[in-house]
């Protein structure tokens, strides 16, 4: 009763940022201070650059992971949709198909891969959770199966030259990822898909009486993670010219991290487009820095577990109970 | 001799609020004291400072005239204090004695569970007050109003000395309430003292003999019910006396929806009825008699297996609630929580959910027309606070209420279908949605009224459907609606020979 009135309504901080993404703002500065401090040259203009560009495959993965996760689901199988997409897309270029057509296809596997999760999710009633994890290995199995276990090598040039390229003095990479997420974030701030998002992971049985379509709804969230995982996988074959059918392997874990770092909440019904991307790049710059700092990947590791549950921690801390 | 329970100049500040100012009462050895007040008064603070989950900024609780700390549930519950909460708190998959002794289970030797010995204790207990109940059945299986009364064995099992009831018969029938009734003045009789705090007057009135009134956190006073008049105590309550409202009917003959023979798969059998252009049909009936089912499929929630809806004279096919918007149709669910609101979003958001397509006719939302079109609705269903992008979840629940109606008033729908609209909603805000629902009709809306309440009934219908299991039991037109001719209709045939009468 009275206790509802206690709670003021969060300030937006500037238009269209909140308190929230502000916060993640914060943690990013500090751990940026912190390494600017400790390391040489992590301000160099070109190791920031490389900080977007390690940084830029995880935001792609975790953009559509924050969909999935706002929409009350969450997609584990990211990694083996990427795998697939990638040995398809590669297997087709080194056969000659002209690549364009080899980068739609491998979207066409992302996205189907996605409509799978999400039928099974949407219309079966299973939970995202276990669908997911039955796909992580289904998807996975498949790339392996189709490559046999071996990479698919000797990508054309010329679609290495795509994701090798630069604009404006950043990588092409980064210019995509930037991109897609300023279309993410217009997605959920300003279509009714963003509302509906919102709705059904916020509350899905008065979505469904308000006439939100919720299966439509879901699915579509699945399928844009598919498509981002493949988009993802062509960045990382563009980058390294191979794709193999172990690639992307525990990428779902850094995607889940990054939006929850950004304030995406695992009940549904909550998250930042804004957040997840800062949250993408406090894990870039964080290891980033410890690599320059020649500390051990254990201890990295060990970094990565800590800044999760630290930005979970304040979460709960600012938030108040409930 | 001092009293059992004794609250002496109680405040609670909260950062912004404050929210109890030198509360008072006192409650004797098998009282049962009411406790009322608006929404917000701070009957809920009080028992939960009662219950140890609040510390009182100042101010003293005394029990038997000795002055107690209750610095946590635990340490109330150990005082002597049960509490007995609005939601229940219970796990329904685990047994009636399991939940009787949750948190405390008793063990042989520390380590295991002593079932037998609790399902034993746990049935001592019952006997008492309802041997029907089995304490080995999971809770789950239980109805509200048997869960209540394992709830108030719980309490007897722990000795208490005070028992604190917050709405404890919001969704039980009026035969239930009846039982529940004769637990609480049995509990009395063995001299615990009862704080009772409800909405409903009328069961105020029946069990207590005393009631202290609550208004923005100060107690107004403490009177003796005898003396005073239903409508005494609302007017102590809101500070105002309210006006006596009269019905109006804007029925007319156009009919707007028709159903036919309309069946679910659970609780509708055969259903037909009219309704029209301006008016409002009541639809009364007890407690799973079928009216939410219904309502259900009236709103495209539920398929139906069986029979025909149509809308302006046009058959109509509802395969989501999507269709049965588009036709015109909307749903004011019963639980505003569960199926109402989507609480982390704004007041807006939450009004537009139904008609976002309107909103962002080229795919992009129009977030100035949003605007415009939320400050129209919301004032007109008298949003208070007036904050339009605050998160519904920290606004009343008369006020989510007026958001919800906005929501149907925003997507232009026609027909608009009520459950339970006053659930949980103080007495001030009911008049208002009342007001709300009147208006509707007057300018052309059908309006379908689900209630269990009967002078809600009677206020706003100008025909009532009486239901009685699954199926409409009685038609009763303006001048024949009364509470006595409702229940007649509304009771199953065997129960009561006073019915049959009545009915004949």
């Amino acid at each position: 009763m009275s206790d509802t009135t206690l709670v003021r309504p969060r300030a937006e901080f500037v238009r269209g940022v909140s308190m929230r993404d502000a916060g993640t703002l914060i943690g990013l500065v500090v751990i940026l201070t912190v390494f600017g401090a400790l390391v040489p040259g992590f301000f160099a203009e070109r190791n920031l650059i490389n900080i977007l560009q390690q940084s830029s495959i995880n935001a792609c993965l975790a953009l559509g992971m924050t969909l999935v996760i706002i929409s009350g689901g969450i997609d584990l199988s990211v990694g083996p949709t990427a795998a697939l997409s990638a040995v398809i897309s590669a297997s087709m270029m080194v056969a000659g198909v002209p690549f364009p057509l080899a980068i739609a296809a491998g979207f066409a596997i992302g996205l189907a891969c996605g409509l799978v999760n999400g039928v099974l999710v949407a219309y079966v009633g299973l939970q995202p959770f276990i669908v997911t994890l039955g796909t992580l290995s289904t998807y996975r199995a498949l790339a392996l199966i189709y490559t046999g276990g071996n990479p698919v090598l000797g990508l054309p040039a010329g679609f290495r030259a795509i994701f090798n390229g630069s604009l404006f003095g950043l990588p092409l990479a980064v210019v995509i990822v930037a991109c897609v997420a300023v279309v993410a974030w217009v997605v959920l701030k300003k279509t009714p898909f963003g509302e509906y998002l919102l709705a059904v992971g916020g509350n899905e049985e008065a979505a469904y009486i308000a006439g939100v379509p919720i299966a439509r709804t879901k699915i579509a969230a699945y399928m844009i993670s598919g498509l981002l995982a493949a988009l993802a996988a062509q960045i990382l074959i563009g980058r390294l010219g191979a794709a193999e059918p172990i690639l992307g392997n525990l990428w779902e874990l850094d995607a889940i991290a990054a939006a929850a770092i950004g304030g995406a909440s695992l009940m549904g019904g909550k998250g930042s487009i804004v957040g997840t991307i800062l949250g993408a790049i406090i894990l870039g710059a964080m290891r980033n820095g410890l690599t320059l700092m020649n500390v051990q990947s254990f201890y990295q590791l060990l970094a990565t577990g800590l800044i999760i549950l630290a930005a979970m921690l304040i979460d709960r801390v600012t938030r108040g109970r409930g | 001799m001092s009293p059992r329970l004794q609250f002496k100049g109680i405040s609670k500040l909260f950062p912004a609020v404050r929210a109890l100012h030198e509360v008072s009462l006192s409650v004797g050895a098998g009282e049962i004291h009411g406790l009322l007040g608006e929404n917000g008064a701070g009957k809920s603070t009080l028992l939960r400072v009662l219950s140890g989950v609040y510390r009182p900024t100042a101010g003293s609780i005394l029990i038997d005239g000795k002055p107690v700390t209750l610095a946590n549930p635990v340490a109330a519950r150990a005082a002597g204090v049960a509490m007995i909460h609005q939601e229940l708190q219970q796990v329904p998959r685990l047994s009636v004695a399991q939940n009787m002794f949750l948190g405390h289970p008793l063990t042989r030797g520390g380590i295991f569970v002593a079932r037998r010995e609790q399902e034993r204790r746990a049935a001592d207990a019952l006997a008492a007050i309802d041997p029907s109940i089995d304490p080995a059945a999971p809770l789950g299986t239980l109805k509200v109003a048997q869960r209540q009364i394992v709830e108030i064995a719980r309490a007897l099992l722990d000795r208490a000395r005070i028992v604190a009831m917050d709405e404890p018969t919001s969704s039980l029938t009026p035969s239930e309430f009846e039982r529940l009734a004769q637990v609480i003045t049995g509990l009395a009789r063995d001299g615990v003292a009862v704080v009772y705090v409800s909405h409903k007057l009328d069961e105020v009135f029946g069990i207590c003999r005393r009631a202290t009134i609550m208004r923005d956190g100060v107690v107004v006073d403490s009177v003796d019910l005898k003396d005073l008049s239903e409508k005494a105590v609302v007017a102590m309550m809101v500070g105002r006396e309210l006006a006596r409202e009269h019905h109006n009917s804007h029925a007319t003959n156009k009919v707007m929806l028709s159903a036919r023979g309309l069946s679910s798969a659970t609780k509708v059998r055969n259903v037909s009825f009219n309704l029209h252009r301006g008016e409002v049909l009541g639809i009364a009936g007890l407690v799973g008699s079928g009216r939410t089912e219904l309502l259900r499929l009236l709103a495209g929630a539920d398929r139906a297996t069986a029979g025909t809806i149509a809308i302006d004279g046009k058959a109509a096919r509802f395969a989501s609630p999507r269709d049965a918007i588009a036709a015109g149709v909307g749903l004011v669910p019963e639980e505003r929580k569960r199926e109402g609101i989507v609480p982390l979003r704004s007041i807006t958001c939450n009004m537009a959910l139904a008609s976002m397509a309107v909103f962002a006719p080229r795919g992009l939302i129009d977030h100035a027309r949003l605007k415009h079109v939320a400050v129209e609705k919301m004032s007109r269903v008298n949003l208070r606070p007036f904050l339009l992008d605050r998160p519904i979840r920290l606004f009343s629940g008369g006020n989510q209420q007026k958001a919800i109606i906005g929501r149907w008033l925003a997507a232009g729908t026609r027909i608009l279908l009520f459950d339970e609209p006053t659930r949980g909603i103080d007495v001030g805000a009911k008049a208002e949605i009342y007001h709300l629902i009147e208006e509707l009709a007057a300018e052309g809306h059908a309006v379908i009224v689900v209630s269990s309440e009967l002078p809600e009934v009677i206020r706003l219908a100008d025909r009532v459907l009486v239901m009685r299991d699954g199926t409409i039991a009685a038609e009763l037109h303006r001048d024949d609606i009364s509470e006595q001719a409702i229940a007649a209709h509304a009771i199953p045939q065997t129960q009561t020979p006073a019915a049959q009468q009545a009915r004949q």
